[in-house]
């Protein structure tokens, strides 16, 4: 479980992020939503320990990850927005690289190395240096790098931008297989007819503060999400 | 013209974040890196003093000024030819630049104007004592003085700037017609570099008679180097044709240079651009297997140093001219005997006391290119907007930073080794020594090493365009040089002025305790602040 207890992150006089609380429950695919600028990645980047916060806890598996960094990430899996690899690196290294960071042993990185690199049509281009690729291409190694070692904890941050539309369908997949062994997948995003789809919870975020939050249900009601979220940032 | 300015303002803006710092310690930030340039300058002052004082009698002062000049013309040669191929090539902004509706030479031009303020601030540093020494010192601060001077510092980079270019762009278009381009790319370097330190070292026998010959000298520096001639000659005896003459000939070799660079500029950058894929391989052929955290981490730095011709450059040339030192003094000890002893021509040591003494020749050996071949000033930036992978990983920072510096103390413990044994054999150093030497040889650039990532985790740039921004022109690699060579100096001025008074197996004793405190200080101050300040990077 992921608990956001009021947590504040300012840079200089500027709130990104203004005392927001939210819970993710265990087995709960999490969308987070909101306007460029509105804290979003602030919010994701601090709940995986890169940015430190003023303020509130976080709360992974009901350990803080200011007291317990280590310890959170190990739960988790991080897809940043732009991907970010070492370039330079094979692709293959740079998987080896990422599962050794997570302890991951021989036999479990070769089965999920095979089982995610031939889901995203990777297999035969992982001995070629990552500066090679194409934006897509390193954003499915960096999913493939989150996967192989079965995080139970998925958090992505605009996981979709620039994915062809078959990987795009495969990584729905994969999220509702998480989902199915109780996993937790949070994601932002600006495809919100993707989330209105695949999203149990949702919430919403406007300059800093969270709007709504709750089931995709409730926040919605009989219309969709887009217009919903059009209405609030009005 | 507008648009040249806009680019110029935006390209540069990046270049002087060190002015911009937000932090509350912004004044320290601002103000260490000063001090040390101002210390720094204040020593080449004392030297270029020394120099005026030896020259004065024969009423030789302007030699002072045009020894300078080319001083700075090689210094910035051996720069430019280090970093022109990456300075031009493959930069990170290429994209923007390359679409925006501007001529490729305008793009060529803000690449090489960038570098000239670079060269033209580190120029200053060597030039301005040694011009405030004569006029001071001659007391004759004239309207044509300022004048030709200032001309001077703002022409003085231009030459070697255009030569490295020239070389840079050469060894790049070499280099991108093959698969291996690194590898290409540092041995043409390497070559060049070479080329350039005999040459200069064949100045420098030249100019151990500087006091005695001045006059010859002079001749032969203004012959050539035309700019150390023109300034000698318009300081002593000005002439407004003469200056212009002087300005017109940069100003049509600065043209000419972008004209022709440009060129071939496009050419060459698309080619390097040009990434070589393997052809299909199965997935069964790969390699998978786990390692620890720590080795990964190893791997991953020494990846990133033997991927970055300008980081192999840096180090390995310092590495190169120690393994050349060895053989010089393996097979050529000799030779050098009477240029070390002789009290008139060379540098009027005692035979006995450097006989005595070799042990801590190779310690001062050590200790320079120790410090000389920093590779950590420059790690933390080259992370650039990966270190949010670093800081998402399950990983203590403690570990990171140290491996950091595992992986910098393979790459050239090593060949220090490997140096110090062929000395040890030569010279027959007793046991105890040579156990001493070796321990020294881990410790020295272990301290390096430590100062060079605190110094980078103080003054982080992880926006560069290209690595050689990092490598060569960052802060970090300014303050972390500039640190070194204070240590060095203060460390071999102590062990000289201790010769005569203490035996040198006490000495290296002195020395191995002194390392291991100030290693275990720096230890400590990594493991506290640095990882503080680690987690405050943000990118």
């Amino acid at each position: 479980m992921i608990e956001i207890k009021n947590v504040t992150k300012k840079y200089g006089n500027k709130v990104a992020v203004d005392n927001v609380s939210f819970n993710v429950e265990d087995g709960e695919i999490f969308a987070f939503i909101g306007h460029n600028g509105a804290g979003k990645t602030t919010l994701i980047k601090s709940m995986v320990g890169i940015h430190d916060f003023d303020s509130g806890d976080i709360l992974i598996d009901d350990m803080s990850i200011k007291d317990n960094p280590v310890e959170c990430k190990k739960l988790m899996a991080f897809v940043p927005d732009n991907p970010e690899t070492y370039e330079h690196m094979k692709a293959i290294d740079y998987i080896n690289f990422i599962c050794d960071m997570y302890d991951v042993d021989t036999e479990t990185r070769e089965k999920n190395i095979k089982k995610y690199s031939k889901l995203f049509d990777m297999e035969d281009k992982l001995n070629d240096t990552i500066d090679s690729y194409s934006h897509g291409m390193k954003q499915k190694i960096v999913l493939i790098s989150a996967l192989c070692h079965n995080p139970r904890i998925l958090i992505m941050d605009e996981p979709f931008v620039g994915l062809d539309p078959k990987a795009v369908f495969d990584i729905k997949k994969v999220l509702n297989e998480m989902i199915k062994e109780k996993k937790i997948v949070f994601y932002s995003t600006h495809i919100l007819d993707v989330a209105e789809k695949l999203c149990s919870k949702v919430a919403i975020i406007k300059n800093g503060k969270l709007i709504k939050c709750g089931s995709m249900k409730d926040i919605k009601g009989d219309k969709s999400l887009e217009k919903v979220f059009m209405e609030l940032e009005k | 013209m507008k648009k040249l300015h806009s680019l110029i303002k935006a390209c540069m803006s990046n270049d002087m974040s060190l002015f911009k710092i937000k932090t509350k310690n912004r004044k320290a930030s601002v103000l260490f890196p000063l001090f040390l340039a101002l210390y720094l300058m204040f020593i080449i002052g004392t030297a270029s003093y020394g120099l005026f004082k030896q020259l004065s009698p024969m009423n030789l002062q302007y030699v002072l000024l045009s020894f300078f000049v080319f001083g700075t013309f090689i210094m910035t040669l051996i720069e430019g030819v280090y970093k022109t191929s990456s300075l031009l090539f493959n930069c990170k902004d290429d994209l923007l630049l390359l679409s925006l509706p501007i001529k490729r030479r305008t793009v060529l031009f803000i690449r090489i104007f960038k570098f000239y303020i670079f060269e033209l601030m580190f120029n200053s540093l060597f030039m301005l004592p040694a011009m405030i020494v004569y006029v001071f010192f001659m007391k004759t601060l004239t309207v044509t003085y300022i004048i030709t001077s200032i001309i001077m510092l703002l022409t003085l980079p231009i030459i070697p700037i255009v030569i490295s270019c020239f070389i840079g762009m050469i060894t790049s278009s070499i280099s991108s017609r093959f698969k291996y381009k690194n590898a290409i790319e540092i041995i043409f370097t390497m070559i060049f570099l070479v080329f350039i330190m005999i040459i200069s070292f064949q100045m420098q026998s030249i100019t151990k008679n500087i006091i005695q010959n001045a006059t010859s000298i002079n001749d032969v520096i203004t012959k050539i180097y035309y700019p150390s001639g023109v300034y000698a000659k318009l300081v002593t005896n000005f002439n407004i044709v003469d200056l212009l003459i002087y300005i017109l000939v940069n100003i049509i070799l600065s043209i000419l240079s972008i004209y022709v660079l440009g060129k071939f500029y496009f050419k060459i950058n698309s080619r390097l651009k040009k990434v070589e894929t393997s052809n299909n391989v199965n997935i069964n052929d790969l390699n998978i297997k786990s390692k620890s955290k720590t080795n990964s981490l190893i791997k991953k730095e020494l990846n990133t140093f033997f991927k970055t011709p300008v980081f192999i450059i840096n180090s390995g040339f310092g590495l190169i001219m120690f393994m050349i030192i060895t053989f010089i003094l393996v097979f050529k000890f000799d030779s050098l005997i009477p240029i070390i002893t002789n009290k008139e021509n060379g540098l009027g040591i005692p035979k006995d006391l450097i006989m005595n003494n070799i042990s801590l020749l190779i310690l001062s050996i050590t200790m320079l290119t120790g410090f000389m071949t920093s590779i950590t000033n420059s790690v933390i930036s080259m992370e650039g907007r990966n270190i949010n992978i670093l800081k998402s990983l399950p990983i203590k920072v403690k570990t990171i930073l140290m491996s950091k510096i595992y992986a910098c103390l393979i790459i050239t413990t090593p060949i220090l080794l490997i140096g110090n044994i062929i000395l040890f054999i030569k010279f027959k150093i007793s046991i105890i020594e040579s156990i001493l030497l070796l321990l020294l040889v881990v410790l020295i650039p272990l301290v390096s090493h430590f100062i060079g990532i605190l110094v980078n985790l103080r003054y982080p740039k992880l926006d560069a365009d290209n690595a050689t921004e990092i490598v060569k022109q960052s802060t970090s690699s300014l303050v972390s040089v500039m640190l070194g060579i204070i240590f060095v100096v203060i460390n071999i001025a102590i062990i000289y002025s201790s010769i005569n008074h203490i035996s040198s197996i006490l000495l290296l004793i002195i020395e191995v305790i002194v390392y291991i405190i100030i290693d275990i200080i720096l230890y400590l101050c990594l493991i506290n602040k640095g990882v503080k300040r680690f987690n405050k990077l943000s990118v």
